[in-house]
């Protein structure tokens, strides 16, 4: 029985590690966020398209939000551009954007000739509201609900179907629940 | 001799076209000296080489030259100039990047099996052998030529 079971379970135990560890649709290079579930962290930052005025989540205490991590360095960023332009348009919550180690002059232009999907940019300067999110790259999108909780990150560029499927269920339930 | 020359000169003339694609507006990567305090200083050195660069993964934030390392670097030497303890520099790592921004994450229960694996690997091997061992001494000895045969 034993000689039978154990190569078995040898096998089992394997076969469900490749099936995770080789499953060619895993990003290695998405991290779960500890942020989820927590207080999302408070920025002040001047806006990219108005040095004098300011960008903070502060004001936006309430309302369900996407927090959107970019820079003009950033293919992928440049990728995502038209469904977060495409998102904008359904006008379902605002999208804050946050440029990260970028250039002022270049975040401009770029919003200027692409479009702007955003309510309001932050300029992360030296990248310290980027380290308080936990960014390690670009684009990264967080959800943050009325209570001013993280309760989605997603690494890469974003979709319409990402966005239907992930975050629209999430903004709905948030919604629901009163937050 | 000659078509030999010619690739050289054309290999040259793509390298030096190639390279200001390469050539990123980099800003200087860590634009202070050593901290003037020999025990900080070591504390930098022991901390920022226990953290793992989340864009190079493999590398720590001592090691790497990306932009996210150099800014973790500065954090790491403000706090410890605002007298932070290495507890309080971990922590605020592993609260915004994860567990996984640990090279040695500490022995606790969410990390007991990585601590764990390896002994646990070893006393199954140990096992393993024993039970075989203890099989082949019960066996006869029976495997010595049989006079005649070769």
């Amino acid at each position: 029985m034993w000689k039978f079971l154990l190569p078995m379970g040898a096998f089992v135990a394997l076969a469900v590690l490749f099936a995770f560890g080789l499953n060619p649709n895993r990003d290695i290079h998405a991290l779960p966020s500890p942020l989820i579930g927590k207080t999302a962290p408070l920025f002040h930052l001047t806006d990219v398209m108005d040095p004098a005025r300011t960008v903070s989540n502060a004001a936006l205490k309430g309302q369900v939000y996407v927090l959107n991590v970019w820079g003009t360095w950033c293919v992928a960023c440049r990728q995502e551009h038209e469904a977060l332009l495409d998102i904008a348009r359904q006008n379902v919550l605002p999208i804050v954007g946050l440029d990260y180690m970028d250039q002022r002059e270049k975040a401009q232009q770029w919003l200027t000739q692409l479009g702007n999907p955003y309510t309001a940019v932050g300029f992360d300067t030296d990248g310290r509201t980027a380290i308080d999110w936990g960014v390690y790259g670009a684009p990264e999108t967080f959800l943050v609900d009325g209570e001013g909780r993280v309760i989605y990150k997603f690494i890469s560029p974003m979709t319409p179907e990402v966005w239907q499927h992930d975050f629209l269920p999430r903004i709905q339930a948030a919604r629901r629940s009163g937050a | 001799m000659k078509p030999a020359a010619a690739a050289l000169a054309v290999f040259l003339a793509l390298a030096a076209a190639s390279t200001p694609m390469h050539a990123e507006p980099a800003r200087a990567l860590d634009d202070y000296g050593q901290l003037t305090n020999p025990a900080l200083q070591a504390r930098f050195e022991h901390i920022t080489g226990q953290l793992r660069c989340l864009v190079c993964q493999n590398e720590s934030i001592a090691d790497s030259n990306v932009e996210l390392a150099s800014d973790l670097r500065r954090q790491v030497r403000e706090m410890l100039l605002a007298g932070q303890s290495d507890d309080a520099i971990f922590k605020f790592m592993t609260d915004r990047y994860g567990e996984f921004v640990r090279f040695n994450p500490p022995l606790e229960a969410k990390t007991l099996l990585i601590w764990g694996a390896p002994f646990a690997m070893l006393l199954l091997g140990v096992f393993i052998v024993y039970r075989i061992v203890r099989q082949r001494s019960r066996l006869p000895l029976d495997d010595e030529p049989a006079p005649g045969s070769m």
